[in-house]
């Protein structure tokens, strides 16, 4: 079960934006998905496409690898694309199907918002794709410091996620050992009609809250033995750090903004 | 004191995985959503530690939760604010279901099993129903543009989020009501 379930997208690699800040990455994208929706003309789009391919491209991760990871959107695209051919009813008649008149408007139209579609979910997927959980983590901490503050527990957040994050795959097996033991048993959760599934979860749920409850007292145990006191003074091991390839990405970026902007019709 | 917070922030932080993973476990939740959302146990955590340290608890692990789908993926995610709504805010509104932590905690050591389903029963109605809020609220306002005009949009989203939700709150309301009243210890002591 372990195997055939992958936990996060995060794909290991040594490539330059593997390597970026992860605020950097953030920041990027929180940008890119803003300037897509002012792209309305072929140049403009053509642009984002270019920087989103190039992106990709440079990851070194395998297109196939993110196709696959883009699997259920693809239905909405094109779900989006053909009710847009149908219902959009601008320029010329192309041609009809089944009674159906097809405008070279809603051609344009259906492709740029597929697009646009298309371009929000790659990127976005980029990050999780070469960002590990816990530089992600990292970086909303430093990102939301401000929110320190106006009293926005901020460190007890990142904290709170970074034992999520290592919990999970801790939990995945306790859940499949548990799983197992109550199968062999004669507990049938794979098979059934739905009310007798959820009967059978209870001796799944009960064993597992209660190793959950446990784990959770030898750590805060572990914790406290080691002097932790909250957030105050507390150092890391792991030092977020902009470099000037991060500074290049930045200026490089703003430039594809200025040219998306400067090209909308 | 002290022990206690620390105890409460790991508590929360592993409920929240907890959470987290009964979504995304194969046999344990039906996905059959194109958009995103399934009916699955995963909301089960996120109540058990809303009950057990009240609202404050209960809002950090359900807004913990949306940040881990986030971060870890899979999270439908196509607009900024979208996904602030539908992962920031409605995973935390579920934690509103801590207002009746006090009156569910003390029905049980009661032993009052119906007092306690009932209180049970509103605490989890009140969090599925303001998550069910964000989400009919994001679905109309978010996925318009992509229905076609004329379309009434409310009614796709009202389908669409209740065909999930309906059936996940009637399943989190038995079950957690359920381990309450048969682990009363378990779940309560320490806390």
């Amino acid at each position: 079960m372990s195997s055939s379930l992958i936990i996060g997208q995060y794909v290991p690699g040594n490539s330059i934006v593997h390597r970026l800040d992860p605020r950097t990455k953030i920041t990027v994208i929180f940008f890119f998905v803003f300037i897509v929706f002012f792209a309305n003309s072929v140049l403009s789009y053509t642009t984002l496409t270019v920087f989103a391919l190039v992106t990709v491209i440079i990851t070194k991760i395998p297109i196939r690898f993110i196709m696959k990871g883009l699997t259920p959107v693809w239905f909405l695209i094109i779900f989006t694309f053909i009710l847009h051919l149908i219902v959009t009813k601008e320029g010329t008649v192309l041609f009809d199907i089944f009674g159906f008149n097809i405008y070279t408007g809603a051609l344009i139209q259906g492709f740029a918002i597929s697009m646009r579609f298309f371009l929000l979910i790659l990127v976005t997927s980029l990050l999780t794709l070469t960002t590990t959980p816990i530089e992600i983590t990292d970086a909303i901490e430093e990102m939301l410091h401000p929110l320190k503050k106006i009293k926005f527990p901020v460190h007890e957040l990142a904290l709170m996620m970074s034992i999520s994050l290592r919990f999970i795959p801790t939990l995945l097996q306790e859940t499949e050992k548990i799983s197992r033991a109550q199968a062999s048993r004669g507990v049938d959760f794979k098979t059934g009609p739905l009310k007798e599934r959820i009967k059978a979860v209870v001796p799944l749920l009960v064993p597992l809250f209660v190793s959950a409850f446990k784990r959770a007292e030898e750590l805060a145990m572990a914790m406290e033995a080691r002097g932790y006191q909250g957030g105050e003074g507390r150092t890391k091991l792991r030092e977020l750090k902009i470099e000037k390839i991060d500074i290049a990405v930045y200026i490089l970026f703003t430039l594809v903004i200025a040219i998306v902007l400067y090209t909308r019709s | 004191m002290r022990s206690k917070r620390t105890l409460f922030l790991i508590e929360v932080a592993i409920f929240a995985a907890l959470a987290y993973l009964l979504d995304i476990i194969p046999f344990l939740s039906f996905k059959i959503w194109a958009q995103g959302g399934s009916v699955s146990l995963a909301m089960i955590p996120i109540f058990i530690v809303a009950f057990r340290w009240g609202l404050k608890g209960g809002l950090l692990s359900g807004l913990l939760w949306g940040v881990l789908q986030v971060a870890i993926g899979p999270a439908s995610i196509y607009y900024f604010w979208q996904g602030v709504i539908e992962y920031g805010f409605a995973f935390t509104v579920l934690g509103l279901a801590g207002i009746f932590a006090k009156p569910v905690q003390r029905a049980i050591k009661d032993g009052k099993t119906k007092t306690s389903f009932l209180y049970i029963m509103l605490g989890v109605f009140i969090g599925s129903a303001f998550r069910f809020i964000a989400h009919f609220a994001a679905g109309i306002v978010f996925f318009a543009e992509f229905a076609p005009e004329g379309q009434p949009v409310w009614l796709y989203s009202l389908v669409y989020n209740c065909s999930y939700m309906v059936p996940s709150f009637i399943i989190c309301t038995l079950v957690v009501s359920f381990l309450f009243n048969k682990q009363p210890r378990t779940l309560l002591s320490a806390a």
